[in-house]
């Protein structure tokens, strides 16, 4: 133990608090922990898998005498082994599957539904925060998401990624086939009881892309699904999300049944018939301004040549996942890495360790100093979290500065938008005085700092460049006002690329 | 992860317990009272309030029930880090989750020292359990997990790195950086004494 933890070891001996837990608590939870305990073994489906204790073995041996003697009956009648092609040949000649799924990651005591529709490849999925989402992988290649909280429902088209992260694989049932046709990828099958019946299980696991669980990356997913080997259809499952070193992110269960009929829009799954519909198909696309260019006024530098400038990213994190975007006017993603900018000799990360202020003194999560540590890494640790609203950092570059541009990562673990972001630059510390915008996409004013006209960008591990086109000061803000996520305010990493104007003028 | 792999496991009585526990409500009981007090410990050290540890350990034992069927370890040990890892993840999602936390902060460090004022125990010369807890309320969620299995659960290194998926020496070092940062703040408290 070093010198500082002895200390540390010995001032928390020498306080005293009060963490005696109470014995009416203990007792209670231990009889909500004890019925819960028994709720699983009765109604879950955790117990995919026959655990066997050594003390029950010889009375349960009976049961799964009988168990596999019903199953063998059924496999014989069902003209053999129930191979999983069977399963899903059956299971997709239903008109609707409606599956009931509960998790860990899922509000307490609430359900998240969902639709599919195998002949049109419709899915719809209502959330537990009243949320509703619909995807046509079928004719019109369209995704729609209900928004509660703006009442509105927004279309976009489809990404190239596909759920459960699978290279294809619209459903569950598809993305089971798609993981068990993988390379290397082998499926684990048994026979088990549920719901009174004999029943077929059939387990993959596989790595994954673009899928996170509460925002945490998740490397693997293990996917086990239950068949009825009457009806060879899946009539439960069981999903587990890990991540690289094995660990379990989050864990849903499934119980599945199979309506003749279903929903037959977002509307008959609960959004108001008023709800607002905002197209984002059809809003305007990409601002020359955005595009980098050439600064334009090299002169003062003393050089006439220009260098691309070197900008270190980090890694993505998601690949062309759908994009929960709720506004308009959002640029559309670029589709190739973003071309050179060009930059005068000598131009640095002048942020780089500079003090950070911010309108929220004390982040809900990360100190202010990670805005400009250089890390830009969308790790756990690598980013803060500003309350709610508006909010806005502040980088003091500790001197006037001659600003080319400014590089700006919110969050990119996920495809977000953040709305009213608004980039300034001034000599006052405090804003009132010769401050000069950069960047604004705050289109209705909401901030109060004058309507933008620049477009909403998606987050991408590439991070959103503003050409500040030499714009002098000593002070960089930066605003937004939550984001398509939640309402909170996310900062991983800010560059302010430029040169001290002293040095400009000593040249 | 391989250092943390190849650590000899430990052996402890009550290996068979955990492996009963997956099947038998009795065994998951016995369990639950070996583990409740330490639960809830941690989370008060964590949240710095009764109540709030009260709820957060309910919700880590019923996550533990409703998963404890399924659970793939099979030592004490295994067992030990797992439901730590559970409450560790519960009182970071919860101090993420509410907004109400720099207000839950303000109110416990002022009652605490209201108390300590009436009770005429303290003496502002010195570090006092408010001092700490603001100071101890400003590090990251991880940091604080760190610090309160160290030094409230007294686990190892190696314990420590089980709980929140780090390796040891990882785990040896953010320490370090913790207290040092923890002594600033505290020096900055106390108006800059040593």
């Amino acid at each position: 133990m070093s010198d500082n933890e002895h200390d540390f070891q010995k001032l928390v001996a020498g306080l005293k608090v009060n963490d005696e837990p109470d014995a009416t608590h203990r007792e209670r939870l231990r009889r909500q922990m004890l019925q819960t305990y028994e709720e699983a073994a009765r109604g879950g489906i955790s117990n995919l898998k026959f655990q066997i204790s050594n003390l029950k073995r010889l009375a349960i041996a009976a049961v799964v005498l009988v168990a596999v003697v019903m199953g063998a009956w059924a496999l014989l009648r069902s003209g053999g082994p129930m191979s999983f092609d069977q399963v899903q040949v059956a299971t997709e000649k239903m008109p609707w599957m409606r599956a009931a799924v509960r998790g860990n990651q899922i509000a307490e005591g609430r359900l998240v539904h969902h639709w599919y529709n195998f002949a049109a490849k419709l899915t719809y999925t209502t959330m537990a925060d009243g949320s509703v989402l619909g995807w046509d992988y079928g004719d019109r290649r369209e995704s729609l998401v209900y928004s509660p909280r703006r009442n509105a429902i927004v279309v976009t088209e489809l990404g190239p990624a596909w759920p459960f992260g699978t290279d294809s694989g619209y459903n569950l049932v598809d993305a089971f086939a798609a993981f068990a046709a993988k390379d290397g990828v082998e499926t684990t099958t048994w026979t088990t009881e549920y719901e009174g019946k004999t029943v077929r299980g059939y387990e993959v696991e596989a790595t994954v892309r673009g899928v996170s669980v509460e925002g945490r990356s998740a490397a693997r997913l293990r996917i086990a699904v239950l068949a009825d080997p009457a009806t060879r259809r899946i009539v439960a499952a069981n999903l587990e999300y890990l991540n690289q070193a094995g660990a379990m992110l989050g864990r849903e269960e499934w119980a599945i049944d199979y309506p003749p009929s279903g929903p037959s829009g977002l509307y008959d799954l609960g959004v108001p018939a008023g709800a607002r519909v905002i197209d984002l198909r059809q809003q305007p696309t990409g601002t020359p301004s955005d595009e980098p260019v050439v600064i334009p006024t090299p002169a003062p530098t003393g050089s006439r040549n220009l260098v691309p400038l070197e900008i270190k990213l980090p890694r993505p994190q998601f690949v062309g996942t759908p994009q929960d975007a709720r506004t308009p006017y959002l640029e559309q993603p670029r589709g190739r890495p973003r071309p050179p900018f060009l930059v005068p000799p000598g131009t640095t990360n002048l942020a780089a360790g500079k003090p950070v202020s911010a309108s929220d003194r004390e982040p809900l999560y990360g100190s202010l100093d990670m805005v400009t540590d250089g890390d830009k890494e969308a790790d756990d640790g690598s980013f803060i979290e500003l309350g709610p609203k508006p909010q806005y950092v502040t980088i003091d570059l500790g001197e006037r500065c001659e600003i080319y541009a400014i590089l700006v990562w919110h969050y990119h673990k996920l495809p977000r938008v953040y709305f009213d972001v608004v980039v300034q630059v001034s000599n006052d510390k405090t804003f009132r005085t010769g401050v000069q915008t950069v960047f604004n996409n705050d289109r209705d004013n909401s901030l109060g700092l004058g309507a933008g006209t620049n477009l909403h960008y998606t987050e991408t591990n590439e991070g959103k460049l503003i050409d500040s086109k030499g714009t002098q000061g000593r002070y960089v803000r930066l605003y937004s006002n939550g984001n398509t996520s939640d309402d909170l305010n996310h900062y991983i990493e800010v560059e302010v690329y430029g040169r001290p104007v002293r040095l400009i003028k000593d040249n | 992860m391989v250092a943390i792999m190849a650590k000899p496991v430990e052996q402890t009585d009550y290996d068979d317990l955990v492996e009963l526990a997956k099947t038998q409500a009795a065994a998951m009981g016995r369990l639950y009272e070996l583990y409740y007090d330490r639960i809830f410990r941690f989370c008060v050290h964590r949240l710095f309030n009764r109540a709030t540890a009260e709820d957060v350990t309910s919700t880590v034992f019923l996550t533990v029930a409703r998963m404890m069927r399924g659970f793939k370890g099979r030592t004490e040990q295994d067992f030990r880090a797992w439901v730590y890892t559970i409450a560790a993840n519960q009182a970071n999602a919860y101090i993420r989750k509410t907004s109400r936390r720099k207000r839950l902060m303000e109110n416990v460090v002022a009652a605490r020292r209201a108390d300590d004022q009436d009770s005429g125990e303290s003496e502002w010369s010195s570090l006092d359990w408010p001092t700490l807890y603001a100071a101890i309320g400003q590090l990251k969620p991880e940091h604080q997990t760190i610090l309160t299995l160290r030094f409230f659960e007294n686990m190892d290194y190696d314990e420590i790195g089980r709980v929140v998926e780090a390796r040891p020496a990882t785990v040896r070092v953010t320490l370090h950086r913790v207290l040092h940062r923890l002594g600033d703040e505290l020096r900055s408290d106390l108006g800059g004494e040593e």
